[in-house]
């Protein structure tokens, strides 16, 4: 990336080699997957929407939960907000499906606003609680939302104006876009002076408070941000589902989704919510047919992992090698 | 003496039926050494949670720079050029010690990002962590914690600095090294008070001395006189004077 800060007594670094290779490595993943349509099966197109949106989803709520200390439960009422707004803009009011999908973004953000004011009253687990509750309410009022016919739910049924390969380039597109935005938007805050103070935050709050961090004030812009960027995945997933209903859309099992995958891949790092998402990505396309048993085993990880290794597989990973794919920090390279 | 640079009035503050600070009075003269002394649980920490914003009280006012400290919150008073140590290290652990530093300077002292590298470094080298610099600060020892907590509120740019015992466990050389320091920040113009068990290192650098007891201010004035208070010596009583 950009070459080593210099100044008249000191260098600082902020890029590996390990690093290089990985940024090199990601930015060819998100390039390709558009690419997809054109060599790879319909199979494994949503296979790459889907992991796309888990991954998304994840990071955010990673930044939620591993950075700002905002440990919610909710993240389904974006994940459904957002497929709704696509539904209600593509479907009932006629807005280009794709440009709907982008346009999504704006329900769950303004939505984030109200709730963060209700809910930053609330500390701890009554904060979690109230992150449930909020999406609880939100599925029941959708249920009851004739418009969007209720707990029937709606289709998305002006993607049949395309053809399958259109679709498929319009999807792989959003869900490269997405990983970009939520990704690569979060690396990009990361490193930034904001995440220098996000950072600061993650590891004390009181004590970066003391340092002259707003600790309230990126409290709430993180929590809107991922409102955003849950919103988006939420829109792109309903997309490549060509349905969503209160029951899908709101589905607290999002939740329990987002808390496996970021505690067994590692919790306050931006590679260790992608390794999880890898991780109960394919643990559930190969055992998923288990069913109950299944759900036991992952629940039994995630404890395992609480326990035993809190920094989840990407700690394990840097205990062997300390080969970052996105560092953050700023190395100290001469002095004087 | 010069002005008032902060100004205690009545403060109060109990935990349950407990009065940790009862009516406290206290005035810190700009460019000053102020020590607080006081045996354990005086309320000692919690004077300076107050003065920081972290806590509130019950009664009382902070006055600073003359007008008072009303509901500002901790980061606004940081930026103000209120800094402050803790007395159980806080680092940010996973955050290299370096890095530490710029999150003071940059967001208390408000450096833009390249101007904080040089000052940080130089920080870093004066308070003797330089070589630490590239550590996770979690995987410092107790003594390096204490000076990164020093060096990070230094980063900060601070006007009047709280120091919460960071002598403790010292060598007498390294305690010497400290009280050097303190006076070389002292000298730059930075108003110190500095709660401190180690009493020969108060008395070495301290211009005035308040002892704290049972949340009350028992005794006020140079070293020497709070030294000789017959009151201070019963509370200190088994402990090196
Ligand atoms: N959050 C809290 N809740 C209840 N009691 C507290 C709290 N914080 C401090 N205390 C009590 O207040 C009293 C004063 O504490 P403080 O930390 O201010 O003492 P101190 O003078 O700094 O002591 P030390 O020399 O041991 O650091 C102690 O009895 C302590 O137990
Ligand atoms: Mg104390």
């Amino acid at each position: 990336m950009e070459a080593p800060v210099t100044h008249p007594s000191v260098t600082v670094q902020r890029q590996t080699t390990s690093s290089k290779a990985a940024l090199t490595l990601a930015a060819l993943i998100v390039l390709t997957i558009p690419t997809m349509p054109f060599w790879a099966s319909g199979g494994y197109i949503r296979w790459a929407v889907e992991l796309s949106c888990l991954i998304a989803i994840a990071q955010m709520w990673n930044l939620l939960a591993g950075y700002a200390g905002l440990l919610s439960v909710g993240q389904q009422a974006f994940i459904g907000a957002g497929g709704y707004a696509l539904f209600v803009l593509a479907g009932k009011l006629g807005v280009n499906p794709f440009a709907a999908v982008i346009l999504s973004v704006g329900l769950p953000f303004v939505l984030a606003i109200p709730f963060y004011l209700l809910l930053k009253r609330l500390d701890g687990p009554y904060f979690a609680i109230g992150t449930w509750v909020v999406a609880e309410a939100l599925r029941l009022l959708t249920s009851n939302i004739s418009y969007v016919n209720g707990g029937g739910g709606l289709s998305l049924r002006v993607m049949a104006e395309y053809s399958q390969h259109q679709r498929a380039i319009g999807i792989t597109i959003l869900s490269a876009v997405l990983l970009l935005l939520t990704v690569g938007g979060t690396y990009w805050l990361l490193r930034s002076r904001h995440g220098l103070a996000l950072t600061a935050m993650r590891d004390d709050p009181v004590a970066a408070e003391s340092q002259g961090v707003n600790v309230a004030r990126l409290r709430f812009l993180i929590y809107i941000a991922a409102a955003a960027g849950t919103g988006l995945a939420g829109a792109v997933y309903y997309m490549a589902q060509l349905r969503i209903t209160p029951e899908s859309g709101f589905d607290p099992y999002w939740a329990s989704i987002c808390i496996f995958v970021v505690m067994v891949g590692g919790i306050g790092r931006i590679e260790g919510a992608i390794i999880g998402a890898l991780v109960y990505f394919f643990a559930t396309r190969f055992f998923g047919q288990y069913g109950a048993t299944y759900l036991i085993v992952l629940g039994l990880l995630t404890m395992f992992m609480a326990l035993y290794a809190p920094g989840g597989i990407w700690s394990l990973l840097t205990k062997i090698r300390d080969w970052p794919w996105f560092p953050t920090a700023r190395l100290l390279v001469r002095n004087r | 003496m010069s002005a008032v640079l902060l100004s205690v009035r009545g403060l109060t503050k109990s935990y349950g039926v407990v009065r940790v600070l009862d009516r406290v009075d206290l005035d810190v003269y700009g460019g000053e050494v102020l020590g607080i002394l006081g045996p354990n649980g005086a309320g000692k920490t919690t004077l300076f949670n107050v003065i920081s914003g972290d806590i509130r009280p019950q009664a009382g006012t902070v006055e600073y720079s003359g007008a008072a400290l009303g509901d500002e919150a901790p980061f606004q008073r940081a930026r103000r050029g209120i800094g402050r140590t803790y007395q159980i290290p806080r680092p940010y652990a996973a955050m290299t010690t370096f890095e530490n530093l710029l999150v003071a300077a940059m967001f208390s002292a408000g450096r833009r990002e390249r101007d904080a590298y040089a000052h940080c470094a130089a920080i870093l080298h004066d308070c003797g962590i330089a070589e630490r610099a590239n550590l996770q600060a979690g995987s410092l020892t107790l003594l390096d914690r204490k000076r990164l907590e020093l060096a990070r509120a230094l980063a900060g740019e601070p006007k009047i600095l709280l120091l919460d015992e960071i002598a403790g466990g010292l060598t007498d050389e390294e305690s010497r090294t400290l009280v050097e320091l303190v006076r070389r920040i002292r000298d730059k113009g930075i108003t110190i008070v500095w709660i401190e068990h180690v009493l020969h290192a108060i008395m070495a650098v301290a211009d005035r001395v308040i002892v704290l007891s049972f949340g009350q201010k028992i005794a006020e004035g140079s070293p020497s006189e709070v030294m000789a208070d017959p009151e201070v010596r019963r509370v200190y009583m088994g402990i090196e004077v």
